[in-house]
């Protein structure tokens, strides 16, 4: 029976007398409440993105000046409400949901402490308001921060406070999947977690530092703008900021991986090739991945060659080798296991034959793909010593987090939304044929203009963060028109994937109100792999998708038994565009310096 | 015998010969694919493709790099960004459809070679296009940087302070029209024409997070901010 406060009726299920159900889809064993508190959460990263999403409209229109939408003040505010909600509240919110999803529902275990829950949520809410709140009302002789708040630039201490609250709420909210993770440990001492637990709780602990990192910034920073203390040393500021600043996108990144190797396998019914392979990549991601956030200090005097060149080039190829790892095990999970239930079929006939009409499928494969070829690879070029100057404070930099948080995070987190929405939310989309366009259309309009972001900052040196450069820098004897034909592209595309997001929003929010219930397991069973089989188990496994092997050959053959040279041929390419733009890079690099000449 | 055991047993040259026929075919069967989906991966796998060599080709071009190839590839890559979606979208699903339906004979035989036709008329254009660039796939990047166009507008701000007054002096007036000065967003000074020198009284100035500060900002005739100068009166030497 429904709460009394549910009433859109988004929160009911139908559930055992033991509160729990079993997902048609996944065949796990779902409680109620780890269900409802990822409903909870992931409603409140879509209002996030909703949110961030309106912004996105007026500062792509003031960047592309043939619109010129903004004042530079004007501007700077709107950037730092975008860049707070998309990169901050949509990511976190939606990654506690994930961590529900990897832990007790993956598990088949209730949600403890479900008051925690709540508060953290409230709290996480409280601190969200907070900052756009701050933000928004910002007033000389404060400065809207946008993601650098630098100290001792003078921002108001509502923002320091909302942040702080903000992360207070993120460590309450993730105390329940830790401690079930702990009981699963102490009633199953002898088993390793599913991968995608494993994973999860890899993206836990690197929150939990990034958090931890958090609160030793804004604290200091929070009594310094309160002036309880006189002076903050601005260098120790910006190490221990970045811990949080780039952290959390490093959570953003495991996060995403967690999801591609769960959805792969419900939908695509991909197998995982090497367990073990895997695993150890999310464990150098435990121990390199924070180390990305290095590059943000690269043209920063406070800190010594020695620091850079060890952070930037032997320890930071070991989250990119992690990276690497995931970059193939994925693909070749999806090959192996398609080509096992006999949908292979020449070099791609397993990608061929894929369920591309499912949104989230091709969300999914298009979150891989993009991020890979143009986030993957911008950010080891970004992340080297030399390369990271002709890069830095530019707008190729927008382009390359765009590429990593937008077309690998966002668009995976679309199809874990469009998966919710038919699995827990138990709701038909309001229109299949818009639901099956829109990842297509998002992640091609959303390229083109992470494409040209690029293009204008590595060719033309346009900087990042300004109103207004096209026209002219004002003062300077340098114009960067040369630049408007990119820009025109960039504008138009950026309005076409605002225009996708939008179209998100309608998809997610109209389904939720107006899609037809769905009340029967046959109804979903398109987002079964290959639609199933014909004869349902009611034995699976918890971590398994139920039957997921059910049109296999030999569902008994080892994965290892079929081919995988469409990956392999995938990963050549992949390879080649990574030689190709490396050298391009260094090549322009150079140039810049004139070696040879 | 499976292919591996062939593989094993084959010469290295059948096996090269095996391998490239085997990638051929591929390539002809990821061409031909026809699915909406595939028709509209490929159209815009080709259109990123074509955006990528246009303007590496153009970047390294501008750079001086006189390799001629470097032509024909950005040429091709400006091509694409069209013709791969054209292909991949209108092209290749007509041919196929004319495959199965015409019956005419001059229809037939556009079917039967019309593939060939497209990668024809294609490459053509490519050639044309890289002996003799049209202006629009000519991307301009260091013109602007050469034209000198503007004047640098980028001079010292000097200040001093004595018994509470500071007193700041720029060191060069070209292309100001006016200095404001401001202190915790309150204006407390404005020069509309040179000398751009001024006098404030500390007294005057706000105090954010310890300390006393000012902003002096230099505007040109649209009353657009040139640049901008933070001081705090804790920095500013005694005269």
């Amino acid at each position: 029976m429904a709460h009394r406060l549910d009433v859109l009726g988004l929160f009911d299920n139908e559930y055992r007398d033991d509160g729990f159900r079993t997902c048609s889809v996944t065949g796990l064993e779902v409680h109620r409440s780890a269900e409802n508190h990822v409903k909870l959460f992931g409603l409140t990263a879509v209002v996030a993105l909703l949110y961030g999403g309106i912004l996105a409209i007026t500062v792509a229109m003031t960047r592309w000046e043939v619109v010129g939408l903004l004042g530079p003040e004007a501007f700077y505010k709107h950037l730092s409400l975008h860049a707070w909600n998309l990169l901050i509240f949509w990511m976190v919110f939606m990654e506690i949901a994930i961590l529900y999803v990897g832990g007790p529902m993956v598990l088949g275990r209730r949600l403890p402490f479900t008051a925690i829950a709540k508060t953290g949520w409230l709290v996480m809410a409280v601190g969200a308001v907070l900052v756009n709140y701050s933000i928004w009302t910002t007033e000389p002789p404060n400065v809207a921060p946008l993601l650098t708040a630098y100290v001792p630039l003078p921002i108001d201490p509502l923002f320091y406070a909302g942040a702080i609250v903000f992360i207070l709420g993120t460590v309450v909210a993730a105390l329940p999947f830790f401690v079930t993770m702990w009981q699963e440990k102490q009633d199953q001492p002898e088993q390793t977690l599913p991968l995608v637990s494993f994973a999860a709780f890899v993206t836990a602990i690197i929150a939990v530092e990034a958090l931890v990192g958090g609160l030793v910034a804004f604290t200091p920073a929070l009594l310094w703008r309160l002036e309880i203390i006189e002076w903050w040393d601005a260098a120790w500021y910006r190490q221990m900021y970045w811990i949080i600043g780039h952290g959390t996108q490093q959570i953003n990144l495991v996060a995403m991986i967690a999801v591609w190797y769960f959805l792969t396998h419900v939908v695509a019914g991909a197998e995982v090739v090497s367990e073990k392979v895997s695993r150890t990549a999310f464990i150098l991601y435990l121990f390199f991945i924070n180390l990305g956030a290095a590059h943000h200090l690269l043209s920063d005097p406070a800190v010594s060659t020695g620091w850079r060149i060890w952070n930037t080039s032997y320890a930071f190829y070991g989250a990119t080798f992690a990276s690497l790892i995931h970059a193939f095990a994925i693909p070749a999970g999806i090959e192996a296991g398609r080509r096992k239930r006999g949908k292979g079929g020449g070099l791609f006939g397993w990608l061929t034959s894929a369920p591309w009409s499912n949104p989230v499928f091709s969300s999914t494969i298009f979150s891989i793909i993009l991020f890979g070829f143009l986030g993957g690879t911008t950010g080891v070029m970004m992340g080297q010593l030399q390369l990271n100057m002709t890069w830095h404070n530019t707008f190729a930099t927008v382009g390359h987090f765009h590429a990593t948080v937008v077309l690998g995070t966002t668009v995976a987190f679309m199809g874990l939304v469009f998966f919710v929405i038919r699995t827990m939310f138990m709701r038909q989309y309001i229109s299949e044929r818009l639901a099956t366009l829109q990842p297509f259309f998002y992640s091609a309009a959303m390229g083109v203009a992470v494409l040209m972001m690029m293009y204008v900052g590595i060719l033309y040196g346009v900087p990042r963060r300004t109103a207004e450069v096209v026209e002219t820098i004002p003062g300077t004897e340098f114009s960067l028109s040369a630049a408007s034909p990119l820009f025109a592209i960039f504008g138009i595309f950026a309005l076409l994937a605002i225009a996708g997001g939008i179209l998100f929003i309608l998809l997610a929010v109209g389904s939720l109100l107006f899609g037809d219930r769905i009340e029967s397991s046959d109804n979903n069973a398109d987002l079964v792999a290959d639609g199933g089989g014909s004869e349902r188990s009611s034995t699976s496994s918890a971590s398994e998708p139920r039957d997921s092997l059910a049109m296999a050959t030999d569902p008994d053959d080892p994965v290892h038994a079929y081919e995988m040279r469409g990956t392999f041929v995938i990963c050549l390419v992949f390879l080649a565009a990574f030689v190709i733009t490396y050298l391009l890079n260094w090549y322009l690099l150079t140039q810049l310096w004139s070696i040879g000449a | 015998m499976t292919s591996t055991d062939a593989n094993a047993t084959a010469s290295p040259l059948e096996l090269v010969r095996r391998t490239l026929g085997q990638a051929w075919r591929d390539l002809l069967s990821i061409y031909y694919t026809n699915t909406p989906i595939w028709r509209l991966l490929k159209s815009v796998g080709l259109l990123f493709f074509g955006f990528f060599c246009w303007s590496a080709s153009s970047l390294l071009l501008s750079y001086g790099v006189d390799w001629t190839v470097l032509t024909y590839t950005r040429a091709y890559g400006f091509v694409l960004i069209l013709w791969g979606p054209l292909t991949h979208a209108v092209v290749v699903p007509f041919v196929i459809r004319l495959r199965r339906t015409a019956d005419r004979p001059i229809f037939r035989s556009v079917a039967r070679h019309g593939s060939k036709i497209n990668l024809s008329v294609f490459l053509t254009l490519v050639l044309i296009l890289g002996t003799a660039p049209v202006s629009p796939m000519l991307l301009d990047f260091q013109s602007s940087l050469q034209n000198g166009s503007g004047s640098d507008v980028n001079p010292d701000l000097v200040c001093s302070k004595s018994d509470g007054e500071i007193t700041c002096q720029l060191s060069d007036s070209d292309g100001i029209d006016a200095v404001v000065v401001t202190s915790g967003g309150r204006e407390i000074e404005r020069l509309e024409g040179p000398p751009f020198e001024f006098t404030i009284r500390e007294d005057d100035l706000e105090e954010v997070v310890g300390q006393k500060e000012f902003v002096v900002e230099l505007r040109d005739a649209d009353a657009r901010t040139l640049r901008r100068y933070r001081r705090y009166v804790s920095s500013v030497p005694e005269r």
